[in-house]
């Protein structure tokens, strides 16, 4: 009986341990958000942002992870350079749309492969390409792993295919920082396969 | 503070605030200009960012070096909510047919989303 009593307790105390180091980002995520808030790194201010965080934390249980993402450092950052790059990118190509065509703007939509089945790395997916110039999704179809992307300025199906493999390029800038391997892989091949065709 | 002399901060600073302005006018010039929702949505949502990010930059610059880590709070909240909103609006416009589908190029959703 103490056997079986001593081993049901260290299993529930491995349990709580997993659910804290689980819950850990989110308290560290939440303190530095708090701390930039009230802009001052007293103990006080940092003190009580833990004290924040783990109590929201607590109260809003979020689900467990079904996976472990791949983070690769430094295509990461590569990423976040990108998508600095492509703000301001995105913000002369669409002021360029404004002022030379105005209300004759033309925009198309096309359908892109979805290339990871990670609900995580989809939405990070779904907000680069937002960030894109002239882009945004529209809709996602999980069941045949399609998107639906805007993209305000393609003028001819050139333009259309352009777009398309942008948002594909897209998708394998966040894989390289974020995917499985294997997705990676599909994605340099499907992006090399749409590259010949042109 | 630092050792860079205040007009080259200065300087700096007011090109900044100036670009992030212009860069917010012509987003405000896209609104009335572009013809659609979906075209609208784009105006609304990139020069707009781009000018705030400009702004916040410009002012990070003359500002307490405490004051200007919550502005990097607000620019980042600024880049990850702004396309969820545009991807909501977008949709709901699409399926309640508020998009001009003459303007579009070419449409894949059609096939999907018949027009009512």
């Amino acid at each position: 009986m103490t056997e079986m009593g001593s081993d049901d307790h260290r299993r529930t105390g491995r349990r709580g341990v997993h659910a804290v180091r689980a819950r850990l980002p989110a308290v560290v995520w939440l303190t530095l958000v708090w701390v930039l808030l009230w802009g001052t790194f007293t103990l006080l201010s940092i003190v009580g942002g833990v004290l924040v965080a783990v109590l929201v934390s607590a109260l809003f249980r979020m689900p467990p992870l079904p996976d472990r993402l791949p983070v690769r450092p430094l295509p990461l950052l590569g990423l976040v350079a990108f998508l600095l790059y492509d703000l301001v990118a995105s913000g002369v190509e669409v002021s360029w749309q404004i002022l030379r065509h105005g209300p004759r703007a033309q925009g198309t939509i096309v359908a892109v492969p979805l290339l990871s089945g990670s609900d995580r790395v989809v939405t990070v997916m779904a907000n680069a390409l937002s960030l894109s110039p002239g882009a945004m999704v529209l809709q996602i179809d999980h069941e045949r792993e399609i998107w639906y992307i805007y993209a305000l300025g393609p003028r001819d199906r050139d333009g259309a295919e352009r777009a398309r493999l942008r948002a594909m390029d897209m998708q394998r800038r966040v894989l390289a920082a974020l995917g499985r391997p294997e997705e990676l892989a599909e994605a340099h091949r499907r992006i090399a396969g749409a590259g010949a065709r042109r | 503070m630092t050792p860079v002399p205040d007009t080259a901060l200065d300087v700096a600073s007011a090109v900044l605030l100036l670009l992030g302005a212009l860069s917010c006018l012509l987003g405000a010039i896209g609104m009335v200009r572009l013809p659609d929702l979906l075209a609208r949505l784009q105006a609304a949502t990139k020069p707009q960012t781009l000018g705030l990010l400009l702004v916040l930059a410009g002012t990070a610059l003359r500002v307490e070096l405490e004051s200007a880590v919550t502005l990097a709070l607000v620019a980042l909240f600024q880049v990850i909510t702004a396309p969820v909103i545009s991807q909501l609006a977008g949709r709901s416009a699409y399926r309640s047919g508020g998009v001009r589908r003459d303007l579009l190029v070419v449409d894949e959703l059609a096939k999907e989303l018949p027009p009512d």
